[in-house]
């Protein structure tokens, strides 16, 4: 049987953490769960380590791209087949993780991204939905020629054996692009799955589009 | 040669500058390339402060109507705004160190607990 993790960064997601946890166990109860937390100033890893699952720390916040690679590196040690990404935030439904993953698993493809613009209705806010994420698509079209219906979706779920194709350096929300960017440049087999996210805050704002595009460009300059 | 006072006055804190360049290579607080790199910046301002006149004769050939202390403050703003660049680069490089550390520390706790 395929070993399948789930990794979920986690920073001060103390109302939301268990039910997140529980709905994946529901969904799946072979599924293995990685809580990163990344320096939490609640009791998100209190409540999380009581669910029996496993739990890293970050000694310091460094932003949801870091404390995925953290989790996705650990889940490669204990020898993965398929890693998920997933968010602390109750947006993403679990039982959607099955549908993400049956690509996969009927080796269709290498990486598979959850998208909100495909059939099933996500209610997303009308700004976001009518401004934000269609600049961000026009942007990875633009700058990566990478033609995804939701270029900026977290919930994401790939081999183990393609992180060295996808590997990102993009400590913070830039890790999105930066995934997709790696997958298409090295040639890996992208499908997108229509998934339903509902969402109890605005989260990413539009200036959070511009500190993406900056990380980005600051990002070229490191390599 | 004539120099005004001004010039003279600045001719006073480039030397001070390159003095205490000079004591910070002897103290190993900074490498070589460094230090050949700030001396070489200093000498040139050194020797833009003392052709002054020629640097004025030079920009109101090439049309220019500014003198050339003015274009000299430019090519400052200019050159600053090129430091604060590289200054975020190598933020930047330093903020990607810790984060390989943290993870790094974050699997090896792990391990231990």
């Amino acid at each position: 049987m395929e070993k399948i993790y789930i990794v979920i960064p986690a920073f001060n997601e103390e109302k939301t953490i268990a039910r997140v946890i529980d709905d994946i166990l529901i969904a799946n109860e072979n599924f293995q769960i990685i809580i990163v937390d990344d320096a939490s100033t609640d009791n998100t890893v209190e409540i999380a380590a009581k669910r029996g699952v496993k739990v890293l720390r970050h000694l310091i916040n460094r932003g949801q791209g870091a404390a995925l690679k953290t989790g996705t590196k650990y889940a490669i040690m204990k020898a993965a087949d398929i890693i998920v990404h997933f968010d602390a935030d109750a947006q993403f439904q679990a039982n959607e993780i099955n549908d993400l993953i049956k690509p996969i698993l009927k080796s269709e493809t290498d990486i598979v991204f959850g998208s909100r613009f495909l059939e099933k209705k996500s209610d997303i806010p009308s700004f976001k939905k009518n401004f934000i994420l269609p600049v961000a698509r026009l942007f990875n079209q633009i700058f990566f020629g990478i033609k995804l219906t939701d270029p900026q979706s977290g919930l994401r779920a790939f081999r183990a054996s393609a992180m060295k194709d996808i590997d990102w350096q993009q400590d913070k929300m830039a890790h999105c692009s930066e995934i997709l960017h790696n997958a298409h440049k090295n040639n890996l087999k992208i499908k997108e799955v229509p998934i339903t996210v509902v969402y109890y805050d605005f989260g990413q704002k539009f200036s959070g589009g511009f500190a993406i595009i900056k990380d980005i460009i600051f990002g070229k300059f490191l390599k | 040669m004539n120099i005004t006072i001004q010039q003279f006055i600045a001719l006073v804190f480039v030397l001070f500058f390159i003095a205490r360049l000079w004591q910070q290579k002897r103290l190993k607080q900074i490498n070589s390339s460094e230090f050949s790199f700030w001396f070489v910046f200093w000498l040139l301002a050194a020797l833009a402060i003392l052709f002054l006149r020629r640097i004025d004769a030079l920009v109101g050939n090439f049309g220019f109507s500014a003198s050339g202390i003015e274009v000299l403050l430019y090519l400052a703003v200019v050159m600053l705004f090129y430091f604060i660049f590289r200054m975020r680069i190598r933020l930047a490089r330093l903020e990607r160190e810790i984060t390989k550390l943290v993870q790094a520390l974050a699997i090896f706790n792990n391990k231990k607990e």
